[in-house]
């Protein structure tokens, strides 16, 4: 017998492959996992597992997920670490190590009754790393789950990160070209968007509009929307500028909404440049939402005429899939993981500049059968691609495929 | 492991396929012609098959990854179409397609020093992959009911019934048409026509329906065995 929330996953992907999802959750039955990360809210991995956890629980899986606790100076040092593993030049001081060390340490012996039992443990990005070499007693495998854009990093930090990391059982990338040279296998999986959440369900017209009046944003003109946090990599100046272009030829509006999270002590200095580029202008709004206003997003995204992710850096764009999944085509920047999610000409297209930006935004506005065609391939895309239960398949296949060793690349279970 | 009870009822087997980096790269032609030697078996297999299963769209021109990154990344098109003339179901192993690999790129490094060298516009990533498979309990006997369970059954069941069938099966063969032998003559044509469709064009769900749709019309007047 199917729950409800099951059936509701089934009536989105297709019974077959809930019953697929079923099949092989089966082989994990009384095995204990547990996911850690730095923060419940707020980011994409705090989403993804909002929405993966309880999903696996309904699968009849003994599932739980733990935050580490941290204090200004360590989400200091991994917002460090997060933005010099995706190139930006600078190292660790002496004392941003010492924090980083102290605050893996006093999670370890919060967390060691839990951590050292389990069957397996995905550790999420560098900040709760260090764990493992905390854990003497584990019985476990250990999993280290990558979501950063790490094709080019900077190698004293790489360093830092790969000592903590070298003895997981295998790490996960959302991309080849962010696998770096480890010992142990590194499986390549991309993240996913909950067509269930609130972000992601269907809303009403009437509703969508009642939030556009909610926010401020009229809707006397098409609307340009990127979705994301503050953050430079996300490259926010860089869609104003393209918007500035794009509106001699065109009248738009342009909507920058997005927040902090929790363990992201830079979004308020990239916010206080945006909101200095964005002044005196009526037609740039810039939204500053709270982690959990997923329905206010869901409402921006299904409303807006473009959605643009123009970041310079990018593990993989979450805001992309969830733009695609409403039929928008996403102007994205031609990086990281949207190199995947978006096929130029099929569903969006890849830009490099403000002006590859600005054409595109002109070219979907001022074409409108092909803007809405491109919609369909993008709903259709992340159907077949991007949805949780499809990522959640792949980390349970991880599982089932590391109990079974090194051996055979193929095998029958 | 006789997965389809080809003498019996059709027993639905589904396959989990992990993509693994493998640390090689190349961004020449003679990088991606040194590191072919070297990549396990696996990666050949998920540069030809398992990329059905990955994102892409049905758009694809070429049927395999080498043969993509020649004519996209390269800009070499009669490498590109030299590559995608290789039928992997027709090689007796990954063994034999490895060498047919090996030898196509040599001879193409072999007309010009200038494509040694030609730097590609992106790098061509080796990746291997894990794949499991196992029975999902499913199991049809009867004709009139198979394109409806073959048109239930998960993208990653038909994958490994059609695709890696062919792959599986000594004389080509996926699994639809080895099983349906069994019927004589009634199914010869959907059997044919099963064989005569080219798996590597389409997506994986397009490829699904052009299968399903041969099965409906083929196999309305069959009965139980």
């Amino acid at each position: 017998m199917m729950s409800d929330m099951l059936k509701q996953y089934g009536e989105v992907i297709g019974f077959h492959a809930m019953d697929s999802l079923l099949a092989i959750a089966e082989r994990l039955r009384g095995k204990r996992i547990v996911h850690v990360n730095s923060t419940r809210a707020g980011g994409g991995v705090a989403e993804i597992l909002s929405s993966m956890v309880p999903l696996s629980r309904e699968l009849g899986l003994d599932v739980s997920w733990e935050v580490i606790e941290g204090d200004e100076p360590f989400f200091a040092c991994t917002k460090t670490l997060h933005n010099s593993l995706q190139g930006m030049a600078g190292g660790l001081s002496e004392g941003q190590v010492a924090s980083y060390t102290a605050t893996n340490e006093r999670n370890a012996e919060k967390l060691k009754e839990s951590l050292e039992g389990a069957d397996y443990v995905f550790i999420h990005d560098p900040q709760p790393a260090a764990l493992l070499g905390m854990m003497p007693g584990r019985k476990g495998k250990w999993i280290w789950r990558c979501h950063i854009d790490v094709s080019a990093p900077n190698r004293s930090v790489w360093r830092f990160v790969k000592k903590q990391v070298e003895g997981y059982d295998a790490s996960i990338f959302s991309l080849p070209d962010f696998a770096q040279p480890l010992s142990h296998p590194q499986f390549l999986i991309t993240p996913s968007i909950d067509p269930l959440s609130e972000k992601n369900i269907p809303l009403s017209k009437a509703e969508v509009e009642k939030t556009y009046r909610e926010l401020g944003v009229p809707r006397d003109k098409p609307v340009i929307l990127q979705v994301s946090r503050f953050d430079r990599f996300k490259d926010p100046l860089g869609v104003i500028e393209s918007y500035r272009i794009a509106r001699e030829h065109a009248d738009i509006r342009l909507v920058l909404a997005g927040g902090g999270a929790a363990d992201d002590p830079e979004s308020g200095e990239v916010l206080s440049a945006v909101r200095e580029a964005a002044a005196g202008d009526p037609d740039i709004s810039v939204l500053v939402l709270p982690p959990d206003a997923h329905r206010a997003i869901n409402a921006l995204q299904s409303g807006a005429d473009v959605i643009v992710q123009k970041s310079t850096r990018e593990g993989f764009g979450l805001t992309v899939s969830e733009g695609m999944w409403k039929r928008k085509p996403v102007i994205g920047g031609d990086v990281g993981g949207i190199r995947l999610q978006v096929i130029n000409r099929f569903n969006g297209f890849r830009v490099r500049s403000p002006e590859g930006a600005a054409i595109r935004i002109r070219y979907l506005l001022t074409h409108r059968w092909k803007r809405e065609r491109m919609g369909v391939n993008a709903r259709q895309y992340v159907l077949e691609n991007f949805l949780i239960t499809g990522q959640l398949r792949n980390y349970l296949s991880l599982l089932v495929t590391l109990d079974g060793g090194e051996g055979e690349w193929e095998r029958w279970i | 492991m006789n997965t389809t009870g080809a003498n019996g009822p059709f027993r639905f087997m589904e396959c989990s396929l992990l993509p693994v980096s493998t640390g090689f790269r190349a961004q020449t032609l003679r990088e991606l012609r040194s590191a072919v030697p070297e990549i396990p078996e696996s990666s050949l297999y998920y540069h030809f098959w398992g990329r059905m299963l990955r994102p892409h769209i049905a758009e694809s021109e070429f049927n395999n990854d080498f043969a993509s990154w020649a004519d996209g990344g390269l800009g070499d098109t009669e490498l590109a179409e030299a590559l995608s003339a290789v039928n992997p179901v027709k090689c007796k192993d990954l063994g034999e397609l490895r060498s047919i690999l090996e030898d196509i790129l040599e001879a193409r490094l072999d007309q010009g020093d200038f494509l040694s060298w030609k730097k590609a516009d992106r790098e061509f990533y080796f990746i291997a992959c894990k794949k499991f498979m196992f029975d999902t309990g499913k199991v049809t006997s009867s004709l009139e009911d198979f394109p409806v369970a073959v048109k239930t059954a998960s993208r990653q069941s038909f994958f490994h019934h059609f695709l890696d069938g062919r792959r599986r099966s000594p004389e080509g063969k996926d699994d639809f048409s080895l099983w349906l032998e069994q019927f004589g003559e009634g199914t010869a044509e959907v059997r044919r026509l099963l064989g005569r469709v080219d798996s590597y064009l389409f997506s994986l769900g397009e490829l699904k329906g052009q299968i399903v749709s041969i099965l409906e019309k083929g196999l309305r007047k069959g009965g139980k065995k």
